[in-house]
């Protein structure tokens, strides 16, 4: 194993896990504000994915345009589900709201392709494909551009909570009670977290579109966002950071050193073994607070 | 009038501990009970082979992970993979000739073992870690599976299973798996019913509604929580064994993926957490409403030239299909049971609704 | 949710609606195919044109009023890659009387063999399901019909041989998908390997393969010769689409049958220029049938799908298995005119298939009682930015390695039944 392809994978590596990343911070985002664990993320990302496409061929858009439209339709679409279906699951049991997003995600990957076709559908931001060579090391075009984009998305979220309305989402998910009696529109809050996380599964679903094309499998993308999310801690943004870079190098570097030895594709398996271990470990994550109750 | 309550005096305890004090209910579940085992014969071998013996069989499985989740209140995600240890281990055992009813207990075993690993993480975490841990030992359990030449039958990977006889009974044909599956789920029925009875059970309640709470008044935690998930996966493994002799015939990796452990958390949550006749209705619901709304609209399509595209007809179902979990956690978060509870209520005081309350 | 009178009475009514007997198809003379396939999950990318082209071609076969009377139904149904219901849907054919199903997926395929043995039902796996089912002695109601993956496999390596000379020390590198399917080709690069004096090396990528970034930047370092990429839908984009990002040589880069103009399309259709596959039918419109169909079916309002898709590698695919299936059930009404119209009487006509070829649209395809895969022919394509153009002339190579891997197989099977 020689030293510049190890060199290549973790720069790869920590391009697709920020690229993920962009899923997992929705998920956060969602359990910071509402504490709800929304496994449908994986699915928004592929309807956004979906609803970009649409607007571009179906409507005749041009990209930016057909992005824009695409993130604020899906924008408006987080904070109906949000309305209509998560609000009414306050006070039930955590498995009840599991099942309903797995319910929504099923939904999802019924509409998507039953409306648009199932074929896949090329999704081109107009990157180019030839590699970037700096010495003798490649990086992929694509996943760079995709990389720095999500990492800019992400930082972008860092600054937003620290803003004003920041402020008041953290106040939310700190004690909903007691930011109903300062004033802050519970609500209102939730529902822009919503809208927010549904808006950046749009982007990356637009970024995965532009590498892989869309289809229903963008939807498979949960699973390394839930490893990102649990591992940064679930109710961490900054988290998110670090654990994208973390899995996304894991990951790359397991598929470079253990899939020789095991003759096998273990690029899943890393996330679920990231899981499995974050939880036994320290399941609160790396920068989540001891909150979580322990038995 | 049989529906009904007024009139009926317990006079022993006994009488009033049965499981189904009210005639009307005894009738009902003598009736289906007759109905079950006189099926081979008066049903067409298609409702047979292809209805009611998975449904027996997807409910059995329904009910061993409602006896975690209903139970005890641990989410499980995983249950499809418990289930494929089951099937591994008893289509191995039988094929290197150990005959199957012994097969079926070692299965069982095996499931639970490897269940109880399932359990430990239950120990550290709860609630959404726990339902996360679960999945992730599904995928690492699929991955084994798949990956083991020796497990999953080398390159074809798919293990025939060969023709096994119980207690002298040739399980062939489409009669004796029936049978088979019918007298493994009234078994798990009986237990499930009368689970809720016994120490175990109300042991598995306490530890349900706050755990440190059921530690303060004597429930030992560890030893219940690990126990709960050796019992249901013991049922798991069972079911699996009996899934692949009786119905799959062929045991391959993809049959057991999480599509299979979130098949059957939708048959208990929208059947009902803890309700033994939900997981029947449930079952029923999940299994069979992709199958009936995909028929519905094939015949409306050829039968009125629908003029959808195929990817459209074909994707409808889904929809529909998403749709009707996401319905039914809203309209009735306690489920099909709760409906049917509902609907016989009424009927018990019918006509004087106003003494319901 | 509270019941009163009027939830009671709505949900009553809908239940007895629900019950209403749809009304029953108009009784014609019939023969019934069935095609419970995956159009929702992991075929999806095949499944909507490979259903088009058969239904048809079926169509066009019924337009020209059938053979002896007898017109040919198909049904066609989503099974989801779901067992149970492909299951369900077997024994509904079963009852009814079809002689034929064609799941089109490897898993459904492998879960319903013992019950296509059993209750003597053909059972078509077209480039799909187990590649020892074309031992027709131990399958004799699984007709493969098509060249499995172990003689694409053979053909692939005999193209490189042809194309360098000699593949001594020639490093050819293959990406697969982690699945069953993926792993299939394996034993015949290896047995090859020995005879022909290549080194092998696998990459297996976890599936569906929406996601290779790691693997890529190691085929590139291992500097093979050839690439050989083996997965299907998504994982084939994708692949095709790192394969440039790092900058390999595209014309030395060759998948399996599973490639089609809308990957291409996908992934973009100039940058892919120089990219071999299999082939098994002719792909295109200028084959006869092909235009027959566009003649008689389409123009007529009658085509089971878009236009446009007429002539795609898919759409033929699905045009010559409604072909063969076709030309089976000519042989056996050749055979035995009267019937009884069973899975039995079928199975004589699909092995007896003799040098058809669909009017040009196929290599010709021979099925005997032992050889249930026709002959396992088929050609190296390449892809000039428009449209794969044929490499090489139809044939086949190293069946010998072939048969050797399908009766050792097929010989596993037959003691696991006991």
């Amino acid at each position: 194993m020689d030293f510049i392809l190890l060199c290549e994978l973790a720069i790869s590596g920590v391009l697709v896990g920020l690229m993920y990343g962009l899923i997992a911070l929705g998920i956060v985002l969602i359990y910071k504000t509402s504490g709800l664990a929304n496994l449908a993320q994986g699915a928004l990302a592929m309807a956004g994915g979906y609803a970009t496409v649409a607007f571009a061929t179906l409507a005749g858009l041009p990209m930016w345009a057909a992005i824009i439209a695409a993130l604020a339709l899906m924008w408006l679409g987080g904070m109906l589900i949000e309305r209509v279906m998560l609000r009414r699951m306050i006070g039930q049991p955590v498995i009840m709201v599991i099942m309903l997003t797995l319910g929504l995600e099923i939904f999802l990957r019924g509409v998507g392709p039953g409306l648009f076709g199932s074929a896949v559908k090329p999704l081109d931001l107009g990157i180019r494909q030839a590699p970037i060579i700096i010495g003798d090391i490649l990086i992929n075009r694509a996943y760079l551009i995709g990389g720095a984009i999500s990492a800019l998305l992400i930082i972008a979220t860092i600054a937003l909570f620290n803003s004003q309305i920041g402020v008041r989402m953290r106040a939310v998910s700190d004690d909903q009670t007691a930011s109903w009696s300062v004033g802050i529109r519970v609500e209102r809050m939730i529902a822009i977290a919503w809208g927010l996380a549904a808006a950046l599964a749009t982007a990356a679903g637009i970024l995965w579109g532009s590498v892989q094309g869309v289809d229903w499998s963008l939807s498979l993308l949960l699973m390394k966002a839930l490893a990102i999310s649990i591992l940064g801690g679930l109710d961490s943004i900054a988290g998110v950071l670090l654990a994208a870079v973390v899995v996304g190098v894991a990951e790359s570097l397991a598929t470079g050193i253990l899939d020789p030895l095991v003759g096998g594709g273990t690029r899943d398996i890393v996330a679920s073994v990231i899981i499995l271990m974050t939880l036994l470990v320290r399941p609160y994550g790396l920068f989540g607070r001891e909150h979580i109750e322990r038995v | 009038m049989l529906y009904r309550q007024a009139g009926i005096r317990h006079r022993r305890y006994a009488a009033e501990r049965q499981l189904w004090p009210l005639t009307f209910d005894r009738v009902l579940v003598g009736g289906v009970v007759l109905f079950l085992l006189a099926a081979p014969f008066t049903l067409d071998r298609l409702y047979l082979g292809s209805y009611l013996l998975p449904w027996l069989l997807w409910s059995s499985a329904a009910l061993g992970l409602n006896l975690l989740m209903g139970g005890a209140g641990q989410i499980h995600l995983g249950y499809g993979a418990v289930m494929a240890i089951g099937a591994y281990t008893s289509v191995h055992l039988v094929r290197s000739g150990i005959p199957f009813e012994l097969a079926l207990v070692l299965a069982g075993m095996t499931s639970a073992a490897l269940g109880i690993v399932f359990g430990a993480a239950a120990l550290r975490v709860k609630g959404l870690y726990l339902a996360m841990s679960t999945l992730a030992m599904q995928y690492i359990i699929d991955f084994t599976i798949s990956h083991v030449p020796g497990i999953s039958g080398g390159t074809q990977a798919s293990l025939q299973v060969p023709r096994v006889t119980l207690l002298g009974m040739p399980v062939t044909g489409e009669v004796t798996p029936y049978y088979v599956a019918l007298g493994l789920c009234a078994v798990i029925t009986l237990f499930m019913l009368n689970v809720g009875r016994t120490s175990f059970g109300r042991a598995l309640a306490a530890i349900r509604e706050k755990d440190y709470a059921a530690e303060i008044i004597g429930v030992g935690t560890f030893k219940y929580k690990l126990l709960a998930f050796w019992v249901s996966s013991f049922i798991g493994g069972v079911v699996g064994a009996v899934l692949a002799v009786c119905y799959l015939r062929i045991v391959t990796p993809d049959q057991f993926h999480l599509d299979l452990s979130i098949q059957l958390v939708a048959m208990v949550i929208v059947g009902g957490l803890g309700s033994v006749l939900g997981s029947f209705f449930g079952a029923a619901l999940i299994l069979f409403a992709p199958i009936f709304f995909n028929n519905a609209i094939g015949t409306l399509a050829t039968q009125f030239g629908l003029g959808i595209s195929t990817d459209l007809r074909s994707h409808i179902p889904l929809m529909l299909y998403g749709a009707l979990i996401i319905l039914f956690l809203l309209v009735e978060p306690l489920g099909l049971a709760k409906i049917y509870d509902n609907v016989r209520k009424y009927f018990l005081v019918w006509p004087f609704r106003h003494v319901r309350k | 949710m509270q019941i009163d009178r009027r939830t009671l009475l709505a949900g009553g009514s809908a239940l007895v609606l629900g019950q209403l007997p749809l009304p029953a198809f108009a009784q014609e003379k019939l023969i019934k195919f069935g095609a419970p396939q995956d159009f929702t999950k992991v075929y999806t990318f095949v499944t909507a044109e490979y259903s088009q082209g058969q239904r048809d071609y079926i169509t066009l076969f019924n337009e020209r009023g059938g053979i002896n009377g007898f017109k040919v139904h198909l049904d066609v149904i989503d099974h989801g890659n779901d067992l149970p219901r492909a299951i369900e849907a077997f024994e509904r054919y079963k009852r009814e009387g079809y002689v034929l199903v064609d799941p089109l997926s490897t898993p459904m395929a492998r879960g319903l063999v013992t019950r296509a043995l059993e209750d003597k039902i053909n059972m078509v796996t077209t480039l799909s399901g187990r590649s020892d089912a074309a031992d027709g002695t131990v399958f004799p109601y699984v007709m493969p019909l098509s060249p499995n993956y172990w003689s694409q496999a053979a053909l692939i390596i005999d193209f490189f041989l042809k194309q360098d000379k000699n593949l001594k020390g020639k490093k050819i590198v293959l990406v697969h998908i982690d699945t069953p399917f993926g792993r299939e080709p394996i034993p015949i690069f290896q047995a090859l390997s020995q005879r022909l004096g290549y080194e092998f090396q696998t990459f297996p990528y976890a599936p569906p393969g929406n996601d290779q970034s790691a693997i890529w930047p190691q085929v590139r370092r291992a500097r093979p010769d050839w690439v050989i990429f083996w997965g299907a839908g998504v994982g084939q984009t994708v692949a095709l689409s790192e394969a440039i990002r790092n900058g390999l040589p595209l014309d030395r880069l060759s998948s399996s049958v599973w490639l089609s103009e809308s990957d291409m399309a996908v992934v973009g259709k100039d940058a892919t220029k120089g990219v071999l596959k299999f082939e098994a039918a002719a792909g295109g419109r200028e084959p006869k049938v092909i235009q027959d169909i566009l003649k008689e079916v389409v123009a007529k309002g009658k085509g089971a799908g878009p236009e446009g898709k007429v002539g795609t590698s898919y759409y033929n695919i699905g045009v010559m298995m409604g072909a063969i299936q076709i030309e089976g059930l000519r042989k056996a009404f050749e055979k035995a005119p009267n019937g009884p119209y069973t899975g039995p009487w079928l199975n004589e006509g699909l092995r007896s298939i003799a040098n058809f070829t669909a009017e040009g649209l196929l290599p010709p395809i021979t099925t005997t009682k032992e050889d249930h895969q026709g002959g396992g022919r088929g050609r190296i394509v390449r892809w000039d930015g428009a449209k794969f153009v044929p490499q090489s002339d139809w044939g086949a190579a190293y069946q010998d390695v072939v048969w050797g891997e399908i009766r050792k197989y097929s010989e596993e099977f037959k003691k696991s039944g006991k």
